[in-house]
Formats: structure tokens, C-alpha cells, sequence
């Protein structure tokens, strides 16, 4: 594993005039990257946006699109592109998509787009940058189709913690704990997990880590490799799903934020992360089923008995959400068709907020906590026009990828 | 001498013809100075921070996006001083401080609703037009004398 | 961009002198500001010259290298002292926006010198044509004539 500093093309509209820049470089210095602006004279500039054809009036997109070109074109080099552009900008937001998929369609760079606010910090940036960083520097290791020896991953979310322990390329052992203090979860699901598995922390050949939690854990538990959950998320996805070759759609609804990555043999190309409000994620669900007495595990079932077309529900904003949850049952709505209409609005905030940054390829599979709740998965599907795969130990997702990158490391230990 | 505002506010030509028919050119560099020689600030590269964005807020709505409200944090002062303005329709290619089309909507829009006096020029694409154009600036910067002593 | 950037020189100002002449050269500009600068910082570029230092000692070099090539020596403010590496060119890995900004003027700036050149010799008694305002939508066609052409169309 090469740890070069990786170059990552900043093409962007405001974030200087925003106060964000600083926090792109942080973020970016933070896991061993660099951002640059790609250098061009005015002539290039002129050519390629009038190439590229798409007739803005701001200057800051016609260099964003210009430089867009030049990366494609080989003639300026970088490890990976990073696109940037302001909230509620329709003029940026058109050329934000647009140039993630022109990059994503004809080079083999790793893009992500991001739209800020004077608000936006390092910290939320990290992730993606770190990321960028990884399909860069370690594409050898996400190459990786087979588990080997004995390993384990840990994947620390925002609602659960989960550990799997696998061998010889087959889960052994499995732990699952809701995230309380980020160690003490931890500490639980191995226990668990070694227990299932019949084995001992020393006899592991190699550790990785993911999630929220990934350094703190990582580090107390020395682990092998620590990354975040985008790329190995994606990598336990398509290892699960049996489709490790060809493109691919990774969707990962969780507790804080939500996933969508577009995969390409294993490696996601673009992705987006994020979600306006806890409407969009599975924190909401959890409040239909608490707010309907049930237990989460039985939300989708009830979800599947009702129809969901039956009750007005968005949860653009969790509280508005929760203001129409309690409004359909006072109507009188049935417990089955409240519990289909939140997981429509989670499945459509979803598919309203972050699908439209990724191109959908098939298949569709849909991974995390959430996945296991069958109406989320049948509204996603309608939604999507496409039958959604969910594969088997989906809500082990982050800990499959985790275990299976980490055997990356089986023979160096 | 009169305060003129320029636009593009980073023009050269403008900065160049307002200073050398006698009046004072307001443009971003005098914006940026002032934050580049401000103590304790740590935002590269324009030392401009999320505050700027909020008291962007002055000129535009909290829906207006970020860069906009951040960048009329530069521009909004210099259009409060101003006391003319001479602008260049169809800058196609400013970039950086001038390079969002909306912010440069609001800018002019903002500047004609002062009520100051406003020239409206092109760039020039030839010598007639280049005449035509310094004629124009001087003309008009030449009015302007005698009511801001 | 890791290094924390203290103001540097507070209280002074930097203005751009761009040279756009056959005759007349940033090097030529550079010797010209060195004979009556004393308190500025004097910094050469491929366009011209970037002058540091209090206001009005700036403005007074200025006037003196402006009188080598009157119509082909322009002027400007700059909001960052020279070298700042929060704009250089090495540091972004590619030129600040502004810098394009430049670029597109200078390839204006030659009608700009003409018309210099021209309005000093021009008598100010005269009514010559000033810059065309920005163009309107044009007219609608009027009623009666649309009429005419439908009728002469009709056999």
C-alpha cells in the first residue's frame, strides 16, 4: 500500500467567497491528500467549454468545465477529481452533475460531488476525501475477491456496532449490539463474534475497521487496516451479492447518513453521502416503529401488509414527518399502511436527495440495518423500477468488507 | 474626485480609465486587501469565512446560496460608497470574485436601484470601438466632476 | 496552504502596472521605478511590475514610469502583496481565476491604448460617436406592414 500523496483536481463555484475552502484543505490534509486547480490558459478554456457544449453563464463553471475537459482529455493530471459547488445553486447544481458523470463515464478517476454551505466543516468533508484517497492509493487491495486465513472487521455506525469473523472466504461468526460508548459496543460484538466462530483474538491473522468508530477502535484493537465505510462498504456489497465484476449500485440507508455508490468492479467510481435531515435515514423508521409499538424488526413486515399510497407522508424534515405520522393515526389509518408510508418517504427522500447525484446501474443492492426492512427494500424497488437485491448478512455489510480487505494483510503479518 | 464602481470590479481597464481621468475605481482588491491585512484570520486563500457569508445576508436572503451572499459581502460596502459606476455588459470571461452570474446580477441590479449615475459600456473588439469606448468613459467620467468635491 | 499566514505589510498597498508595447518592456518599466523609488518594493513580471509600499509613495513611482509609454502603461490594485502563497501560481497548482481575468484584458488592452491615443488629440468642441449602448431587442413588426406583405403574397 502506497502512501502517496494523492492529487485531488478541485473543480468548483464559491467555496473560497463561502469561507469553506479551508476546511477542503483540511479535510483534504487530513488523509494524506492534496487539492489543486488544474492550470490551463484561456484559450484551453475557451475550447473546452465550448466543446463541452453546455452554455453557463457564471465564469467560475466555465473554468470548473474546462478543467473537467482537460482532466478527461490527459492533458492535466490528478489521482482523483473533487467538485464543488453551492447549495441552492440551480445553474451549479446542472454542471455539478453533469461533470461527475462526464468524468465518471470517461476516465477512470474517482469523483465525488459536493454541494456546501457556509456551515459545511472538515469534518463532514472527511470521509469523501478519505474516500478519494483510497480508491486512489489502494485499487490493488479493492481488487481483492476472495477472503483468506482468519480475520475480522468491525464496522462502528452511528446506531449499531457489528462484528463478523470470517475464514477461508465464509462468515464463522457474527456480533451485533446497538452503538452505545463506540469501545464498550465494540468490545461486545467481538465477543459475540468469537464466541460464534470458536475462536480467539489471537489466533486472527489480520483486523480491519470501519464506521464511525474506525480509528478510535482501529487503533485499541490494532488493526491492519482502518477505512472508511464507502469503499469497503461497497466491497462487502458486491462480495455478498456474488457480482464483483461489472457495474453496480450500492445503497446503504443508515441511522445518520445515507450511501449511494455507483461500483464498478468492486470500486466505487462516484458516490454521495449524506441526506438533508434524519427524515431521509433509518432514525426515522426506528420512530415509526416505536411510535407504532412494534419492534423494528417487525416494521417491515407490517409495512409489506399495508399500502402506503393510502396515507400523505414526507419526512423531508423528521419533525414534519413525525407531525403526519401522528395525524394519519389519529385519521384512523391502520397501523400497516402508516408503516408502508414511512418507508415510501424514507425510500423517496432518498431517492429525491442522493439518487439523482449517481448514475443507477442494475443491480440495485441494498445493504445495512435497513435493507432487512422489506417494505423500505419494495419501496426502493418501485421507486427504482428495478428489483432491489438484498444480500445474505446485508446488515453485516461494513464488517463483511471490512474482514475481507483486511486479509489483504494475511500474509505481510 | 468620485467613487466609481467597476464592473468586472477586477477589471483592469476600468481601474486603469477611472484613475487616470481622476476619480477613485472601487473594485475587489480594496475588499480583499482589507481581510488579507486583518490580524487573526486563517481562512486561505481570501482570509473570507463563514461570517462573510452571514453578513451577506444584508444584501441577499438566507436562500440565496452561500457564494453569493459571501462574495456580496466584498461587493456590498463598495456599492454603499459608490457614487457612480461604469460597467462592462457581457464580461463573459471574469472569473473568481466576478465569476458567479447570479451574484453579478444582483450587483448591477443593486447599483442602477441606487440611483447613481451608471455607464453601460462593451469591451472593444476593434480601434474604432476602442475609441469609441475611452471617449465614452472619459465623457461620462468627466461629467461627474464638479458634483463629488 | 498548512502554515498559518501573518498580515503582511499592514498599512501598505500593491498596485499592478501592465505594459502592453512594442517598445517599452517590464524590464524598461523596473529601471525606470528603481531611479525614484525609495520606500517601495519593486517586484517584475512577465506583464509589468508590482509595486509595494505606502500609498502615496506607490502612486508616486507610478506617475513617474507611467510618463514612458503613457497609453500603453495601465494600472490597477491588487488585493494580496506579490509572492502571497495563498495565490501563487506553485502552491494552487494552477493560476488564481483572476489571473484569466488578465489574461482576456490584455487581449483588449491594444483598441484601449488606441483610443488613448485618440481622444488626446481630439478636439473636446466636437460631437463624436460615443461607445454603442447595449443593444435592445428589436422592434416588433408593425401591424399594418405585416399585413402588406400578406397581402402582396396573395395571388
Amino acid at each position: 500500500m502506497s502512501e502517496d500523496l494523492v492529487r485531488i483536481a478541485q473543480l468548483s463555484c464559491g467555496p473560497e467567497y463561502s469561507g469553506v475552502q479551508k476546511e477542503i484543505y483540511t479535510a483534504a490534509e487530513a488523509v494524506g491528500a492534496e487539492v489543486f486547480f488544474p492550470d490551463l490558459s484561456l484559450a484551453d478554456i475557451r475550447r473546452n467549454f465550448r466543446d463541452f457544449g453546455l452554455d453557463v453563464r457564471s465564469g467560475d463553471l466555465k473554468l470548473a468545465i474546462a478543467r473537467a475537459v482537460a482532466l478527461v482529455e490527459g492533458s492535466v493530471e490528478a489521482d482523483a477529481v473533487f467538485i464543488a459547488s453551492c447549495f441552492r445553486c440551480a445553474e451549479a447544481a446542472i454542471v455539478r452533475n453533469e461533470l461527475r458523470r462526464y468524468i465518471h463515464e470517461h476516465s477512470s478517476l474517482p469523483v465525488v460531488s459536493y454541494s456546501f454551505t457556509e456551515r459545511t466543516t472538515s469534518g463532514t468533508l472527511l470521509t469523501r476525501m478519505e474516500a478519494l484517497t483510497t480508491i486512489a492509493r489502494r485499487r490493488a487491495l479493492l481488487a481483492r475477491e476472495r477472503q483468506v486465513g482468519l480475520t475480522m472487521g468491525v464496522d462502528s455506525g452511528s446506531s449499531t456496532t457489528k462484528a463478523v469473523i470470517m475464514q477461508d472466504n465464509e462468515i464463522i461468526g457474527t456480533g451485533w449490539r446497538p452503538t452505545t460508548e463506540v469501545m464498550g459496543s465494540a468490545d461486545e460484538v467481538m465477543a459475540l463474534a468469537f464466541e460464534e466462530a470458536g475462536v480467539k483474538r489471537e489466533d486472527l491473522d489480520a483486523i480491519g475497521t470501519t464506521g464511525y468508530g474506525r480509528f478510535l477502535i482501529g487503533e485499541r484493537i490494532g488493526a491492519d487496516l482502518i477505512q472508511e465505510e464507502l469503499t469497503v462498504n461497497s466491497k462487502g456489497a458486491v462480495f455478498l451479492a456474488d457480482c464483483q465484476h461489472g457495474p453496480s449500485t450500492v445503497i446503504d440507508i443508515g441511522g445518520m447518513d445515507n450511501k449511494a455508490i455507483s461500483v464498478n468492479n468492486g470500486i466505487p467510481g462516484t458516490f454521495t453521502m449524506g441526506g438533508i435531515c434524519a427524515g431521509a435515514s433509518g432514525r426515522f423508521l426506528e420512530m415509526t416503529a416505536k411510535r407504532l409499538g412494534v419492534d423494528i424488526t417487525e416494521l417491515g413486515p407490517l409495512a409489506m401488509a399495508g399500502m402506503g399510497g393510502d396515507v400523505p407522508m414526507n419526512s423531508y424534515c423528521i419533525v414534519f414527518g413525525t407531525q403526519s405520522l401522528v395525524n394519519a393515526l389519529a385519521e384512523g389509518h391502520s397501523k400497516e399502511n402508516v408503516a408502508a408510508a414511512a418507508c415510501h418517504s424514507v425510500a423517496e427522500q432518498v431517492f429525491e436527495q442522493q439518487l439523482q447525484e449517481i448514475d443507477i446501474k442494475e443491480p440495485v443492492i441494498m445493504v445495512g440495518g435497513t435493507s432487512l426492512i422489506q417494505g423500505l427494500v419494495r419501496a426502493m424497488g418501485e421507486l427504482l423500477q428495478t428489483e432491489i437485491v438484498v444480500p445474505h448478512h446485508s446488515q453485516y455489510i461494513g464488517s463483511v468488507g471490512a474482514a475481507l480487505l483486511s486479509s489483504g494483510f494475511v500474509e505481510k503479518n | 474626485m468620485a467613487k466609481v464602481f467597476i464592473y468586472p470590479a477586477t477589471s483592469l481597464i476600468l481601474s486603469d480609465l477611472v484613475a487616470r481621468f481622476g476619480h477613485k475605481a472601487l473594485g475587489t482588491a480594496l475588499s480583499i486587501r482589507e481581510r488579507i491585512q486583518t490580524a487573526g484570520l486563517d481562512s486561505p486563500p481570501l482570509q473570507m469565512t463563514p461570517e462573510d457569508a452571514k453578513r451577506g445576508l444584508r444584501w441577499a436572503a438566507v436562500e440565496v446560496p452561500s457564494g453569493v451572499r459571501g462574495r456580496m459581502s466584498l461587493f456590498g460596502p463598495l456599492i454603499d460608497e459608490a457614487e457612480a459606476a461604469v460597467i462592462v455588459k457581457h464580461a463573459d470571461y471574469a472569473f473568481g470574485c466576478m465569476g458567479c452570474a447570479r451574484t453579478d446580477e444582483l450587483i448591477e441590479f443593486l447599483i442602477k436601484q441606487k440611483g447613481v449615475p451608471v455607464l453601460e459600456v462593451e469591451y472593444p473588439s476593434d480601434e474604432d470601438t476602442g475609441i469609441a469606448f475611452v471617449r465614452s468613459i472619459k465623457a461620462f467620467l468627466k461629467s461627474l466632476e464638479g458634483t463629488h468635491e | 496552504m498548512k502554515q498559518k499566514i501573518p498580515p503582511l505589510y499592514q498599512g501598505t498597498v500593491t498596485k499592478y502596472v501592465f505594459v502592453e508595447s512594442y517598445k517599452t518592456t517590464p524590464d524598461d518599466l523596473t529601471s525606470r521605478a528603481y531611479e525614484v523609488s525609495e520606500k517601495v518594493m519593486i517586484k517584475e513580471t512577465c506583464f509589468g511590475l508590482q509595486i509595494t509600499g505606502e500609498e502615496s509613495e506607490v502612486e508616486r513611482v507610478i506617475a513617474h514610469i507611467r510618463k514612458i509609454d503613457p497609453s500603453h502603461i495601465f494600472v490597477k490594485d491588487r488585493g494580496f502583496p506579490p509572492g502571497d502563497p495563498r495565490r501563487c501560481r506553485a502552491n494552487l497548482g494552477g493560476a488564481r481565476p483572476g489571473y484569466f481575468g488578465h489574461e482576456f484584458e490584455m487581449k483588449v488592452v491594444k483598441w484601449v491604448s488606441k483610443g488613448i491615443e485618440a481622444i488626446n488629440s481630439e478636439d473636446p468642441a466636437l460631437t463624436l460617436p460615443l461607445s454603442s449602448s447595449v443593444p435592445e431587442e428589436p422592434p416588433l413588426l408593425d401591424l399594418q406592414k405585416l399585413k402588406q406583405i400578406i397581402d402582396a403574397e396573395v395571388p
